[in-house]
């Protein structure tokens, strides 16, 4: 049997194969490395990080939901100094790329966390996180607006050659329209979709589940709704994509590359299974060899329709 | 810290039997994580046969036994996924990570130790006690249930101590009536302890905690929170601390009590 290509680029970013995790869902790789060595993936993607650090949501942050759960960590983490000091550090030795997810509460805040990271050769490229639905300040209210995503995407393209992606929230009218102001605004891929905004009840008590009570939908449940933005956004610019949303398998993972994907993400299927990651890039070879693909990228918007 | 190598390990299911109301204790063949569990930590179980409900679920461990490879968890018929863990039958199979978390460490030195278990509180205190115990600390035990028929470690625990625990029942059908906060302070004041110990519903901890602080004496809780990875990962379980926000997944379950922000 040929040996499967499953090299891809994501806007210049160099992966061994098409597969990275979701940010927030795999800490920087560490707590995983009991079961997946972080060298198999194609890149980690880091949680998300702010100049200073943040303390997060009040508990509880989660509420499982069918096929899914809701999330409202409220991008709690360390700062850039420990992103370096510990976490940059503890990858330094491992042969994976590092992708960055970077936050903010303000523009400026985000410009700060790259120029803190971006004379650090152990930073690959970023994620430009204007997508958290769990923060006042930030996040999503930087990426629902048009003109708002060029101001901050281009404030932190000004402040990095390296590649940037820009991950994009679906709780938007017209995701198309903010895939083109990202990738007009400088962006070199788009990684999509963030968590749906949800919220989860509990009725005997009268009481909303999550402290914060609305929070991030995330797993199987919302693959549907990714996979026609993918589509949506895959017709709509050039830039190259980081699909995800919900993908447990190899199966799923492919069918987001033939979305438009070129990169995907494993994120709540983590939880679910420690080996996801793992996986999904055997389920992925495993289709190639069976449908006799030879390069992983011809699946890269490869659906007949 | 020493890293806390955890594995994923399909589990057996020996046995799953009900011991009280609502109560059950599912036996797991599960060898790789039985070897190594130290007392208070818990395995993250993926209960079968429910795909729609994606989370696994923390269950501290009741009982373990290296040689034979097996453990024993007691849990309540509580939610859905306890609900379906009733329907457990020998031969099934169930996926778990473990052993996960930081357990219980008596100071260096104690000589005695008072251990209060409030409902299913009781069982990740056992294997504790055994421990405690065999390291020729003089344990006394203090349980609280809501009835008699509730108080599904008490065997176990005399058998363990080879005296009866001291017991309190909600109902007043055995034991001290009431909470079993009272018989803990009685003997927190007979005598001089050098640690306590206690898991239950997070208003017993907390009053445990104080009681404990007011004796100036070392105090342990074992913390529960809605969990996701398990792992560390994720941030979901965090406990308010004096040290920020911690992971009760690693960082815990078992905090020392006098950092806790209740």
């Amino acid at each position: 049997m040929a040996q499967v290509n499953m090299a891809v680029n994501l806007g210049g970013l160099r992966m061994k194969n098409p597969v990275t995790v979701a940010s927030g869902t795999f800490g920087a790789g560490q707590e995983y490395n009991d079961f997946v060595p972080v060298d198999e993936l194609g890149a980690v993607t880091t949680k998300g990080v702010s100049l200073h650090g943040w303390e997060g949501n009040a508990s509880p942050r989660i509420a499982e939901t069918p096929s899914g759960m809701l999330n409202s960590i409220g991008l709690q983490n360390p700062g850039v100094q420990v992103m370096k000091d510990d976490y940059l550090a503890w990858l330094a030795p491992h042969d994976v790329p590092v992708i960055v997810n970077v936050s903010g509460h303000s523009m400026q805040e985000y410009v700060d966390v790259i120029e803190a990271l971006d004379d650090d050769d152990r930073v690959d490229a970023y994620e430009v996180n204007i997508s958290c639905p769990n923060v006042d300040a930030g996040g999503m209210t930087f990426g629902t607006h048009a003109p708002s995503v060029e101001k901050v995407v281009g404030a932190c393209r000004a402040a990095t050659n390296k590649p940037m992606i820009v991950k994009l929230s679906p709780n938007v009218t017209d995701i198309a329209e903010i895939a083109r102001a990202a990738e007009a605004s400088g962006a070199d891929a788009i990684s999509l979709i963030n968590t749906l905004l949800g919220m989860a009840i509990d009725a005997k008590r009268r009481k909303p589940v999550l402290a914060r009570v609305v929070g991030g939908l995330s797993g199987p449940a919302v693959k549907p709704v990714a996979l026609r933005m993918v589509w949506e956004v895959h017709k709509a610019v050039k830039v190259p994509l980081l699909g995800m949303g919900g993908i447990v398998t190899g199966t799923d993972a492919v069918e987001f590359m033939l979305a438009g994907a070129t990169a995907v993400a494993v994120g709540t299927a983590n939880f679910m299974n420690p080996t996801a990651t793992h996986d999904v890039i055997e389920g992925i070879r495993r289709y190639c060899d069976d449908q006799g693909v030879t390069d992983v990228n011809e699946l890269i918007g490869g659906l007949q329709c | 810290m020493e890293h806390n190598q955890l594995v994923c390990e399909d589990a057996r299911v020996l046995a799953n039997e009900g011991v009280g109301p609502r109560l059950f204790v599912v036996s797991l063949e599960s060898p790789r994580i039985a070897a190594r569990l130290q007392p208070g930590q818990f395995v993250h179980l993926q209960v079968p046969g429910m795909p729609d409900h994606i989370l696994r679920r923390p269950f501290s461990v009741f009982d373990c036994d290296p040689q034979a490879g097996t453990l024993d968890i007691l849990y309540q018929d509580l939610g859905y996924g306890s609900h379906r863990m009733t329907d457990l039958c020998a031969g099934d199979v169930a996926s778990q990570i473990g052993p996960v978390g930081h357990g219980w460490q008596a100071p260096t030195g104690t000589e005695r130790a008072l251990l209060i278990g409030g409902g299913v509180g009781a069982a990740p205190l056992f294997l504790h006690a055994k421990a405690l115990l065999a390291a020729g600390v003089a344990v006394d035990v203090v349980l609280g249930a809501a009835t008699k028929a509730a108080l599904a470690t008490y065997d176990a625990y005399t058998a363990l101590l080879g005296h009866a625990p001291v017991v309190a029942t909600d109902d007043g059908s055995f034991g001290f009536s009431g909470f079993c906060t009272q018989p803990a302070a009685d003997l927190l004041a007979a005598h001089a302890y050098d640690h306590v110990a206690c898991c239950g519903p997070e208003p017993l901890m907390r009053i445990v905690a104080q009681m404990a602080a007011d004796a100036q004496v070392e105090c342990q809780v074992s913390m529960e929170r809605r969990m996701a990875c398990g792992v560390g990962a994720c941030l979901s379980c965090v406990v308010d601390t004096t040290d920020g926000k911690r992971r009760a997944c690693v960082d815990g379950p078992v905090f020392e009590s006098s950092k806790v922000v209740w």
